[in-house]
């Protein structure tokens, strides 16, 4: 059976290729998950002189009320930055910021398929040989985006960059500015940890970093080996202090119940791993503030995603998920990261 | 749990209702469906004992209030410390533990900011108690 969207978007294709004969679009199926985006993945037929073409793609469109409300341009446009750098992403093909193809924006890229992505495959076989390897990669991958040149890279083209010392308070401003207008009930333990967070900052970074913004077990594709093929959902990106995503990475919640980081590696195997790739240092301390930052976000996001379900935004049963699942063992980790539990 | 598990199950019924119309995207279907499920599951782990932990989650919170306003002469604190859950339904006892969880929220500000002794103890007591309001809503599977 025809997919609504099928027919739209190869008529929005066509109109983008051209040169192309008898375009259509066919097997176009929802990748679940993608409570920010709605992600579909594709296939783009077409003829060219004559000859037929195919190629695999990935639709990613804005819902209509989303987890995290992100510019899905600096998404975009931080894909095709680290294209052809030591960090493996995805091709990105086109944006769309109107809604009249498909009546949200979006954009289309290249799907890099053959590929896992879910934590869930990760704890069972062929996965579970490779995951010292896979956490060395991963950390080694993040090193190189600390590391990048975000001027050369053209990201303060479409990315504010504030001063060094304010990127500690400007996260924090952000995020408890989303818990104040989405929480719904008192969250005594994620407030504890933002005066302790305010009370305590961290040192300013040497320098300006890209940050993904969303580092964590889940947002890569692996392969059986350890193998890193391409970094997904920089949908969070911003130009900030390299810790964040340092931190981001070891918040308990993405454990997975294991007591290693990221549920793959002691932490001071990856934090070694991120050191030697990034050439920084990570000093204990600054870590551990944007460890508790990074519980406080996540603590914003699963409380957003529960508020745009109850304002009927989006009924979907993932805006439920990260609530019900995730609210309590984040204060968990808040617990834990304040040596409380 | 916020969203509120009656209002999240009858949007499960519907949803599933839906379901079972065809020509709906296979995939979007299962994997709401899956969610759908996992939700279920998480409801059946808590519904059972959700009105007993609130009953003592509130008494909890009461005794710690009851500490506060002697310690700061707060007749607000003092008013909440002797309340008593009196409608047994999950809905109310919310909305009671709402209430309770903001006044010791501000409370344990108020108390990191105090220099006596008695205040530190106070202070390690409200940690004990969201320590253990975490253990409350502890359901199987949690990653943390």
């Amino acid at each position: 059976m025809t997919h609504p969207l099928e027919p739209r978007l190869a008529a929005y294709l066509a109109g983008k290729m051209p040169h192309a004969e008898d375009l259509a679009v066919d097997q176009l199926s929802r990748i679940s998950g993608g409570a920010s985006r709605e992600t579909y993945r594709f296939r783009l037929i077409w003829r060219e002189r004559g000859e037929p073409r195919e190629r695999r793609l990935i639709l990613r469109r804005d819902p209509p009320a989303s987890l995290i409300e992100t510019e899905r341009r600096i998404e975009f446009e931080a894909y095709r930055a680290f294209r052809n750098t030591p960090v493996p992403v995805p091709e990105m093909l086109y944006l769309e910021e109107e809604s009249d193809a498909l009546d949200h924006p979006f954009f289309i890229a290249e799907e890099i398929s053959g590929y896992q992505a879910g934590p869930g495959t990760l704890w069972t076989e062929p996965y579970l040989g490779c995951h010292a390897r896979l956490g060395r990669r991963k950390w080694e991958i993040l090193g190189e985006i600390s590391k990048a040149d975000p001027q050369a890279l053209g990201m303060t083209a479409v990315l504010p960059a504030g001063a060094p010392e304010d990127c500690w308070r400007r996260e924090l401003d952000h995020w408890e500015g989303v818990l104040d207008a989405d929480q719904t009930e008192p969250l005594p333990i994620v407030r504890a940890a933002i005066r302790w967070l305010r009370a305590n900052p961290p040192p300013p970074p040497a320098r300006l970093s890209v940050v993904h913004g969303d580092y964590r077990t889940g947002n890569f594709l692996y392969d059986t080996e350890g193998g890193v093929h391409g970094i997904l959902d920089w949908e969070m990106c911003h130009l900030g202090d390299p810790l964040e995503d340092l931190g981001w990475s070891f918040n308990p919640v993405w454990s997975f119940g294991r007591e290693l980081v990221g549920g793959l590696l002691p932490r001071d195997e990856a934090i070694a791993a991120w050191e030697a790739a990034s050439g920084l240092k990570a000093d204990p301390g600054a870590l551990r503030w944007w460890e508790l930052m990074g519980c406080v976000k996540g603590q914003a996001i699963w409380i957003s995603s529960g508020k745009a379900w109850i304002d009927g935004g989006n009924r979907e049963p993932i805006m439920v998920y990260p609530p019900w699942a995730l609210q309590n063992a984040q204060d968990r980790a808040i617990l834990k990261v304040m040596g409380r539990l | 749990m916020t969203p509120k598990v009656p209002e999240v199950i009858a949007e499960i019924a519907g949803l599933i209702g839906r379901s079972l119309v065809p020509g709906g995207d296979p995939a979007e279907v299962g994997a709401n469906l899956g969610l759908s499920a996992a939700l279920l599951g998480l409801a059946a782990q808590r519904i059972d004992g959700m009105a007993q932990a609130l009953v003592e989650e509130n008494r909890a919170v009461r005794a710690l209030l009851a500490r506060g306003a002697e310690l700061f002469g707060d007749d607000g604190w003092a008013v909440l410390s002797r309340g008593a859950d009196e409608n047994f339904r999950i809905s109310a006892l919310e909305r009671t533990n709402a209430e309770l969880r903001g006044a010791l929220l501000a409370l344990h500000e108020r108390v990191e900011q105090a220099v006596e002794e008695s205040a530190r103890a106070l202070e390690a007591a409200i940690w004990d108690e969201l320590r253990a309001s975490t253990e409350r809503r502890l359901v199987i599977g949690s990653p943390v």
